[in-house]
This record gives structure tokens, C-alpha cells and sequence, in this order.
């Protein structure tokens, strides 16, 4: 599904530059959960970011779905963005003067759906994610766990092959967090969807598939999660 | 003094973070500074430039005796020669001629006619050229000029030359006996005047045994009141004895109206330039709050910070300040042109030629009045955004997250109030003008303003769009809007502020339009209703540039039995106008005849038939009277109004009031024959021609000017004017004088324009992070584009519709309290839809202009660092 080739993100930070990332090269088979642990500021994130196509490697390739992204415009990763990737941010990122359901709805509404199905599916997927008793609420009126919740719907509307979240559970509490993994993972697994999760927590991380470990823009281990292996 | 070391330091800091709202925030107090300062200068100007020249001429003089348009007889100097106390009592020639190039008219030339032989060296001017010869042979040649240094420069003329000039419908010839400047060599009226001996001038225009001055040097021991009044005791009482500097005063009276109107127009700038500084100092406030609680954590008072803001402030002003008086002075010397044009045009003639004669200490003084006009509004503006930052919570301004102030704008309680200051604006309008200055009416028009402005954020966040409920939605064009206007609404204060400025802007702009446009459309109606005759015959300086003296003014009474007999002419009135005195006020006094007039044309007059009430008026010795008038005399119909005449002291019935527009001076109107013999004057000022029935103007056109032709040769033909080019011509007038009401008030719009560009670069750089998640979850640049431009359009649709709302009342308060009360005209409201929609569709157009750019930006934000912010 997302296979990266000798991958490489630097940043010009004055005179200097920064290597973000180095070289990484990585195969994600389609459905597959992966989670990326690693301290501040190695590259976890930024991985993220290219995949996403919110950011642009300065070397390597990047192919989604099996197909090169080295030529893709900003057009075609806004489309990719509508119909194949979904994020989720640490800080949920709902657009605040809007309901639930019209969060939910925006990314279909953006590509271009319209009419009563667009609805229907927001609902279905407020439903999914246990948010059906508060679409008409506003980001303002929800906890930090809901508004992730409705964040995750919001990311899974499109019905997306790949889900990107960048730290889900960071700003919540454990038993949130754990009730937004359990969600992601049900969700990803009953939808066939292939998670690239970056994670600072072990608890998060045990929910994937299998767990890369980076230091200093690089991958340095990989690891088959506690879950699969029925260490946990 | 370290205290100041911080500011200056913070300061420096501060304006080059973001260059660009600096630039436009000094941008917008510049153009408000330019058009005060512009406005200031020129109306400063243009009457400094009218005592200059009157002090400058007048010399030595201390007295003067003036007969108004009619002149003198020159044996009064004898008499007044016999009052004591007097040094020195000179006759004194003021006209006007018309240079001529190659035969055809050019600019006009002031000619002042003085005893040269008595004054050559006591008026204060001295002959550059021509002192190598024998002044006095030159003196006594009839066809002598000495002509001013400024104008014999830009006129290429030199001692020796000949000079065609036109006087009334003569032209004559005159030759430069010599340049002329002021004695000290300084920079002075006597350079665009001409002067010539006394007798040649009579002969030159047509007034032998005629004065238009009498000018007194008093003694130095002489009280000049008691002189002047021992000098009214042997005088005929309709002439006037005043000191020269109180005609300054008088102009200055009959244009103080029309200067306040400019001024106030002219501050409309400063006070959308001050939304525009409230709106950066906000924005300046909310991002700076973590900087804030930094500055408060290590000691800084809330006045200190309080002041911080507002110094900066003070130095938006400072460079606004700089920059707007500069802009201003160049401003200013275009506006000098128009502001004298526009009040010779409607009052009385003052200098044209005024505008490069600016000196040192009045620009200096001109731009620091525009500096700290620039710093005072900036300080004002910045005043709440610099107390809601010294009120900063520390605590909460340093903790993670967005800083959530728990002074939110109270929307609610703003719009009862904005109600409560629209209520008292009504009240206000009814209340007369103070002083004979509607005041009160500005006051009224400040209140609707600050009323309206108050209603601004209610009206912004009042607004609930549909919400998203299980019908099928409008798509992603809808979800757009509503995210576009629920950011506008989440943001009232600012949003309201900027809204406020587009308001003030389009309402002034609407209700200035709706004024002028119902003013011109009562003037078609005037003069379609009282211009009737068919060709009108007049001097040919009729009508146009700045005139002194009668001699230009007059045709000869004798050419209307002329005009009578040519074929296709029905009948000729003699039309008579000239300027007296009528209890203090400057009046035109119009004879003709009122019953031909009666008969062919009409007056509007306020009650009753035109044309029986001008027969009324023949018949009883009567007079008509204009309404603006009968207003400033406070005379009705049926009153009598006393007016002194050559005969003395006269009362006539007024037996009408009439809508008249051609001047705000007043106008008084009867019959020729009562005119003639009261005044004795013979002379017409225009022939209006009635046409018999079938006959062709043209032909007739040619017939007139065939005539004059052979009845005078030699002499210049006057103009003779159809009814279709008199009507234009007064129309042209009209645009004129409203040219700069249109200059100052789009510098108010463009200010107002700026503020909507600063109000969404400041809603973008707020929202990076909104936008950076729609990208991530799949907006497009285009779909990002599109939020801002929504949220310029909902802003744009609030703004227009408040303007709309406040322009309307804004017109009736200009045209039923403050004209009124300024100008006593009547004037008739329409509404121009045409015109109402040009100005909606611009203020619309410049709307998404201005948020063209941010949205652009906007898009182009990179997504991650977007993402990032906190």
C-alpha cells in the first residue's frame, strides 16, 4: 500500500541543513497496522507528512497504492488526500464553527459530494466511532476523547485505504487513549484499512501490527507488536 | 530613559515583524492625513492668497469707499478730500480684461488703475524694467501697462511689448510699459496683477467719470472708526466705507459654510484610518499575548504595557503622519485650484494662481498639524486594544494552548446601545443650526455613524446560517460559506471594526451621492422649469473665470432694440445682475422684465402663480425674493424688506419667495423700470431671446451675430448662447464644484479598503491552522481560496448592507438638516438606483479585490508548518 524508496527529508534551518529523515525505505503491505515509536524530533512525524503528501521529500520515492508520487502536483495530492488517505491529529484539528456531523461531512463535501448521502454517511460514521447522540454538537462542546473520536470519523468518511494518525492518544488521558486505539485498530481491521501510526505511547503502539523503532531519521528496528505475538 | 530604551527597542522589533501590515497600516493614516492636511492647507490658502492680495494692492490704505458692481462717480473724491484726517485719498480702478492669443480669449488679467503720478512709489510695488527711461512720459501714455513679473515671465512679455486684450466686447491694445514686483522683492500679489494710470483705465474700460475705489490713508493721530464715519456723513448712504481687510472677513463669512462641509468631509478619512489602526492593534494584542504575559512576568505594569501599544501606535501615526502631510501639500496644490474655481464659481472671484505660493512656515506648520493629527487619531484608535492588553492574565497568556479572552465583545448590550445613539441622532436632526452652523447636524451624522458601527458586530454574528441537519446540504460551496461566515461571526469585535470601516466609507460615499445627485436633479428640474428663453446674448466672459469689476459684465442697453428687430426674434428682456449690500449679506440684484417674464417664463416660487405674482410685483413696486434669502433675512411673503438704494433707504413689498440655485449668496429680483430708476443704471448684463414660433435658432444664431457685428465693428463678439448650451453650461458648473466631495471621498473608501485587506490577512495568519487541516483532509488550494473570499464577501454583504442603510440616512441628514441649514437650498430627494448600484457593485468589486490577495496567500500556505502552529 505506502512503500518508501531511500526516503530523504531535510530542512534548511539558516546556513545549515537538517536531515529530518535519511534514506528510509519501507514496504507496507495493504491492511497492515504499523506504529513508528521513536523519540522527539526522529523523523516520525515527518514520515507522516510525506506520506500524507502534506510535506515533499527532498530525495527517494514514495509510492501509494502502487503508484509513483515523485511527479504528483499539489492537485494530485489534494485528490489522493479525498479519496485514499485519512489523518488523524494529535490536536483533533476540528474546524470549530462546525457541528460534528458537518465535520465529519466536510471531507466529502470537499471532493464534491452532495445531497442526502453525504449526510447519512457522517451519521453512519459518528455512529461507528459512538458519537451518534452528539452530531449537532460543536468541537467546544465535546471532551478531548470525543472530539478525537469525531476526528477519526471524520478521517474515515471517505472510506479511506490509508489512515494516518499522528498521535492520537497525546493529548488524552490513558483510558481515552486506549478506547481511541481499541477504535482505530476495530475500525482499521473491519475496513481493510492499512494504519501508519506515530506514537510516543508503548500502550498505543501495542495495537499495531508491527512497530518500527526510529532514531535520527532513520528506521532501526522492527518489531512484531506484543498483540500479534501474544506477549501482551 | 531606560524605560524609553525598552520602548524603542520593543518597538524596532515589533514593525519589522510584519512588514506588510506596517506598510499598510501607515498607508491607510497617510491617505487619511494627505486628504486633512490637503483640505486644510487649501482652504487656508486660498483665502490667505485673497488677503494677500487685497493687503498687498491696498498699500497704505486704512479706508476704502466701494460702490459695489455700479462704481463710483469720481467727483465723490472731492468731497472726500474735504473730510480732515486723511494723508493721502486715491481713486482706484479694479477690472478684469482677457488676454488675448492670436484672437482668442485666454487667462484673465486683473487690472487695477491707480494715480500713478500720486503713487508710483507709496502703493509698495516698484517697476523692475523700464526705469532706464523716462517713467513719467510712459506714465502718461494712454495704452501703458505695468504688468506683473510672474505673469510677464509665464506670458513671455518684456518691456516694449504689445499686449491684445478683450475688454467687455472690445478689444483693445495695450502696451508693457514695464514689469512690475512687490517692493521688497519678496513673492507678492502685485506679480499677477497689471496696473495702469488711473485716466487710461477709465478710458480702457468704459468708465470715464467713474471709480470703483476711493482709498484713505488716515492720519497717524486719526481713529480710523470716526474717520470712517465722518467719511459715511458726506457719501450717499448705499456706499460702502470699510477698512480692505474686512472684505477678507466677508469672504470669509459667505465661504465659511462651504469650508466646513469640505473640513468635515475631509476627516472622514481620519476616521475610517482610525478602524484601520484599531484593527492592526487588536491583531497586534492577540498575537503578542504570550509576549504580553512575558513582559508582566518580569515586571512590566499593566500601564507600561498599556503605553507600549500605544507608542507604537503613536509611531504608526508618526510615519503615517510623515508621509500623509507630504502626500498632503502636493495634494493641496492641485485643491487650491478647485476649492478658489469652486468658490469663484458659487461666491465671489478669489486668485487662482495661488497654488505655488506656498511658504516655508505654512508648510511647516501644515505638516505638523498632519503629524500629530496622524499620531492623535492613531493613539485614539489604539486606546482599546492597549487596555485589553495591559489587562492581560498573565497565568493563562503563558500557559500551552490559545489564549481565550474572557472579555469577549458584548455584542448584545453594543447594539442597544448603537440603538440608543441612532435615537439621539434623530433628535438631533431636528434641532436647529447653531450659530448659523449646523452643528448639531454634524453631530447628528457622528451619532448615525457611531450607531450604525456599534450595530456592526450584532449584525455580524446575528446572522445564523442554516446548520447541517438531516436535509441534503447545499455541497461543498455551502459547507464553505458556513465555515467563512461562522469564523466572521466567532470574531465580532474585530470583524465588527472592520465592517464599521467599510460602513462609514460606502455610507458616506451613498449618502454624498444620493445628496448630489437629488441636488443636480433639482437643478434640471430649476432650470427646465425658469431657463426658457431660447438663445441668451452676454459678455463674453459670461459665465466664466474669476471677474472683477463691472466694466466685463455689461452689454450696452441699445442693443436691444437691435436685437428686437431681427427676423425670427419674438422679444428680448434685458436681464440686469448686480451685487449690493442688503443688511450685511452679499446680494445679487436681478432686474428685467418681469412682466415679459411673466408672460414667456417663470420663477419657482414658493406659494401662489409665478406669473401672477410677478405682475403683482410690477404692479405694485414689489420684489421676489430667493428662498435661501429670505431665509438668512428671515423675510416671508407679504413681509417688506428694506434695502438701500442710490435714492436712499427703500422698503419694498416681497411679494413672492422663489427656489433659486445659481448662488447661495441670495438673490433679489424686480422689475426693470423700478431697477432703472432707483439705481439709474442703464446697462444689461445679458439679452435673453425669445424665438416666434417656426423660427430656426441657427438662423436666427447667425442673424444675431451678423447684427452685433454691424451694429459695433471693431468690437469682439459677446457669446450668444442656445437655451441647450446655458443649461449645460450651469450643469457643468454644478459637476464642478462637486469634483472634490468625489476626490475626498474616494480616498475614504480606499482606507476602508485597506481595513478589509487587514482584516483578512489577520484572519489567515489566525487561521493557518484551520486551513492547513482542510488542506490535510482534502481541500484544495482553489476550495481554500474560496473560504477567504467568502469570508471578504460575508464581511463586504454586512459592511454594504449597513452602508446602504446608513447612506440613505446619511442623504436625508445632508439634504434636509445640514444643506438646509448651510446653504438654505430646497432640495428635492430621489433616489439614482443606477448610480446606488455602480456604488454597490464597486464597493462589492473592491471587496473581493481586497480579499483576492490574502486568499491567495492563504492557499499557498505550506500545509505542515501550518499544522505546527500552536
Amino acid at each position: 500500500m505506502v512503500k518508501l524508496v531511500q526516503l530523504s527529508k531535510a530542512y534548511a534551518r539558516g546556513e545549515a541543513r537538517v536531515a529530518a529523515l535519511h534514506e528510509v525505505s519501507l514496504d507496507v503491505e495493504r491492511g497492515e497496522f504499523c506504529a513508528f515509536v521513536g523519540p522527539s524530533g526522529c523523523g516520525k512525524s515527518t514520515l507522516l507528512n510525506l506520506v500524507g503528501g502534506l510535506d515533499r521529500p527532498s530525495s527517494g520515492e514514495l509510492l501509494l497504492d502502487g503508484r509513483a508520487t515523485t511527479a504528483f502536483t499539489s492537485n494530485d495530492w489534494t485528490v489522493a488526500r479525498r479519496d485514499v488517505i485519512g489523518i488523524v491529529f494529535q490536536a483533533f484539528h476540528l474546524v470549530p464553527g462546525l457541528t460534528a456531523l458537518e465535520n465529519v461531512a466536510l471531507p466529502l463535501m470537499l471532493r464534491g459530494d452532495r445531497g442526502r448521502s453525504v449526510v447519512q454517511r457522517a451519521e453512519e460514521v459518528l455512529e461507528l466511532v459512538h458519537m451518534g447522540h452528539r452530531t449537532h454538537h460543536r468541537p467546544g462542546e465535546l471532551s478531548g476523547g470525543e472530539q478525537q473520536r469525531v476526528a477519526i470519523a471524520r478521517a474515515l468518511a471517505h472510506r479511506p485505504k490509508l489512515l494516518l494518525a499522528d498521535e492520537p492518544t497525546g493529548n488524552l488521558d490513558s483510558h481515552q487513549g486506549t478506547e481511541i486505539m481499541e477504535l482505530i485498530r476495530s475500525l482499521a481491521k473491519a475496513g481493510g484499512v492499512t494504519v501508519l501510526l506515530v506514537t510516543h505511547s508503548q500502550t498505543a503502539a501495542h495495537c499495531a501490527d508491527y512497530v518500527w523503532t526510529m532514531q535520527d531519521g532513520r528506521l532501526v528496528s522492527r518489531t512484531p507488536s506484543p498483540a500479534l505475538t501474544g506477549v501482551a | 530613559m531606560a524605560w524609553l530604551k525598552v520602548v524603542a527597542l520593543l518597538l524596532l522589533s515589533h514593525l519589522t515583524q510584519r512588514p506588510f501590515r506596517t506598510v499598510l497600516t501607515i498607508v491607510g493614516v497617510a491617505l487619511g492625513v494627505s486628504a486633512s492636511v490637503a483640505v486644510r492647507t487649501a482652504n487656508v490658502e486660498v483665502l490667505h492668497s485673497f488677503e494677500q492680495a487685497v493687503l498687498t494692492v491696498a498699500g497704505p490704505t486704512t479706508l476704502e469707499v466701494s460702490g459695489g458692481d455700479f462704481g463710483l462717480d469720481e467727483q465723490l473724491i472731492a468731497m472726500v478730500r474735504e473730510v480732515p484726517g486723511f494723508t493721502a485719498v486715491s481713486p482706484a480702478i479694479v477690472q478684469t480684461a482677457v488676454m488675448l492669443n492670436s484672437g482668442k480669449p485666454g487667462a484673465a488679467l486683473q487690472v487695477i488703475g491707480l494715480d500713478l503720478l500720486a503713487e508710483f512709489d507709496s502703493r509698495g510695488f516698484r517697476v523692475m524694467q523700464g526705469e532706464g527711461g523716462n517713467p513719467l512720459t510712459d506714465l502718461l501714455k494712454a495704452d501703458s501697462l505695468y504688468l506683473g513679473r510672474t505673469l510677464a515671465e509665464e506670458w513671455h512679455l518684456e518691456k516694449g511689448s504689445a499686449i491684445q486684450l478683450q475688454v467687455g466686447t472690445r478689444q483693445v491694445q495695450a502696451r508693457v510699459a514695464g514689469v512690475i514686483q512687490d517692493r521688497s522683492d519678496r513673492v507678492s500679489s502685485w506679480d499677477r496683477v497689471a496696473i495702469m494710470d488711473i485716466a487710461a483705465a477709465q478710458v480702457l474700460f468704459g468708465m470715464v467719470g467713474k471709480l470703483d475705489r476711493i482709498d484713505l490713508v488716515t492720519g497717524p493721530e486719526v481713529e480710523i472708526e470716526e474717520a470712517a464715519q465722518a467719511v459715511r456723513a458726506v457719501l450717499p448712504p448705499h456706499l460702502l466705507v470699510e477698512r480692505p481687510a474686512s472684505r477678507t472677513r466677508q469672504v470669509e463669512q459667505m465661504v465659511r459654510a462651504f469650508r466646513l462641509n469640505l473640513t468635515v468631509l475631509s476627516w472622514v478619512g481620519l476616521l475610517v484610518g482610525m478602524f484601520l489602526i484599531y484593527n492592526t492593534m487588536a491583531f497586534a494584542v492577540a498575537q503578542r499575548r504570550r509576549e504580553i504575559g512575558i513582559y508582566r512576568a518580569i515586571g512590566m505594569t499593566q500601564s507600561r504595557v498599556a503605553g507600549l501599544f500605544l507608542a507604537e501606535a503613536a509611531l504608526f501615526g508618526l510615519l503615517g503622519g510623515i508621509v500623509g502631510s507630504l502626500g498632503g501639500i502636493l495634494l493641496a496644490q492641485k485643491l487650491v485650484t478647485l476649492v478658489s474655481r469652486t468658490i469663484s464659481d458659487l461666491y465671489t472671484p478669489v486668485s487662482q494662481g495661488a497654488a505655488s505660493r506656498f511658504d516655508s512656515a505654512e508648510l511647516w506648520q501644515a505638516s505638523g498639524e498632519g503629524i500629530l493629527i496622524g499620531c492623535l487619531v492613531s493613539m485614539v484608535g489604539a486606546i482599546g486594544p492597549s487596555l485589553d492588553a495591559s489587562r492581560t492574565a498573565t497565568v493563562r497568556a503563558l500557559a500551552p494552548g490559545d489564549y481565550e479572552s474572557s472579555r469577549q465583545v458584548r455584542v448584545g448590550g453594543l447594539a442597544i446601545g448603537g440603538i440608543g445613539v441612532l435615537i439621539l441622532a434623530g433628535l438631533l436632526a431636528f434641532a436647529g443650526p447653531l450659530g448659523g452652523v449646523p452643528i448639531l447636524g454634524y453631530l447628528a451624522t457622528f451619532c448615525l455613524l457611531a450607531g450604525l458601527s456599534c450595530l456592526a458586530p450584532f449584525c455580524i454574528t446575528g446572522w445564523r446560517t442554516h446548520r447541517l441537519q438531516r436535509e441534503p446540504v447545499a455541497g461543498v460551496q455551502g459547507v464553505m460559506r458556513t465555515i467563512a461566515v461562522e469564523h466572521a461571526a466567532r470574531n465580532p469585535g474585530r470583524n465588527g471594526v472592520t465592517v464599521s470601516a467599510l460602513m462609514v466609507g460606502l455610507a458616506i460615499m451613498i449618502g454624498v451621492l444620493i445628496m448630489v445627485r437629488s441636488f443636480r436633479h433639482t437643478v434640471e428640474l430649476w432650470i427646465n422649469e425658469t431657463v426658457i428663453a431660447d438663445i441668451v446674448v452676454a459678455p463674453s466672459t459670461w459665465l466664466r473665470e474669476a471677474n472683477s469689476g463691472s466694466g466685463a459684465k455689461n452689454l450696452p442697453a441699445g442693443w436691444r432694440d437691435a436685437l428686437a428687430a431681427i427676423p425670427g426674434v419674438a422679444a428680448v428682456d434685458t436681464y440686469r445682475d448686480v451685487r449690493v449690500e442688503v443688511k450685511g449679506q452679499r446680494v445679487a440684484i436681478v432686474s428685467r422684465d418681469l412682466r415679459m417674464h411673466a408672460q414667456r417664463s417663470q420663477y419657482l416660487v414658493r406659494q401662489g402663480n409665478s406669473t401672477e405674482l410677478l405682475n403683482e410685483a410690477v404692479d405694485h413696486g414689489g420684489i421676489i425674493v430667493s428662498e435661501v434669502l429670505a431665509n438668512r433675512l428671515g423675510v416671508r411673503e407679504g413681509q417688506a424688506l428694506e434695502i438701500m438704494t442710490p435714492q436712499g433707504g427703500r422698503s419694498f413689498p416681497v411679494v413672492a419667495v422663489f427656489y433659486d440655485y445659481a448662488t447661495d449668496g441670495g438673490k433679489l429680483v424686480m422689475d426693470r423700470g423700478l431697477y432703472q430708476a432707483l439705481w439709474q443704471d442703464d446697462s444689461a448684463t445679458v439679452f435673453p431671446l425669445y424665438l416666434s414660433a417656426g423660427a430656426q435658432m441657427n438662423e436666427v444664431r447667425h442673424r444675431v451675430a451678423d447684427t452685433l457685428r454691424e451694429l459695433d465693428g471693431g468690437r469682439l463678439p459677446p457669446l450668444i448662447i442656445s437655451n441647450a448650451e446655458l443649461r449645460k453650461e450651469i450643469l457643468d458648473i454644478f459637476d464642478r464644484t462637486f469634483l472634490l466631495t468625489y476626490v475626498l471621498e474616494a480616498i475614504a473608501v480606499i482606507i476602508a479598503m485597506l481595513g478589509i485587506v487587514n482584516t483578512l490577512v489577520t484572519s489567515v495568519l489566525e487561521r493557518r491552522r484551520e486551513f492547513a487541516t482542510l488542506r490535510a483532509i482534502g481541500g484544495s488550494e482553489g476550495q481554500i481560496r474560496q473560504l477567504v473570499l467568502w469570508e471578504a464577501a460575508y464581511l463586504g454583504v454586512v459592511g454594504i448592507a449597513l452602508g446602504l442603510v446608513g447612506g440613505g440616512l446619511l442623504s436625508l441628514l445632508l439634504i434636509k438638516v445640514i444643506n438646509k441649514q448651510s446653504f438654505g437650498w430646497t432640495i428635492q430627494m430621489i433616489v439614482p438606483v443606477g448610480a446606488l448600484i455602480q456604488a454597490v457593485s464597486l464597493a462589492a468589486a473592491a471587496t473581493l479585490v481586497a480579499g483576492y490577495f490574502p486568499a491567495r496567500w492563504a492557499a499557498q500556505q505550506p500545509v505542515v508548518e501550518g499544522l505546527r502552529e500552536e
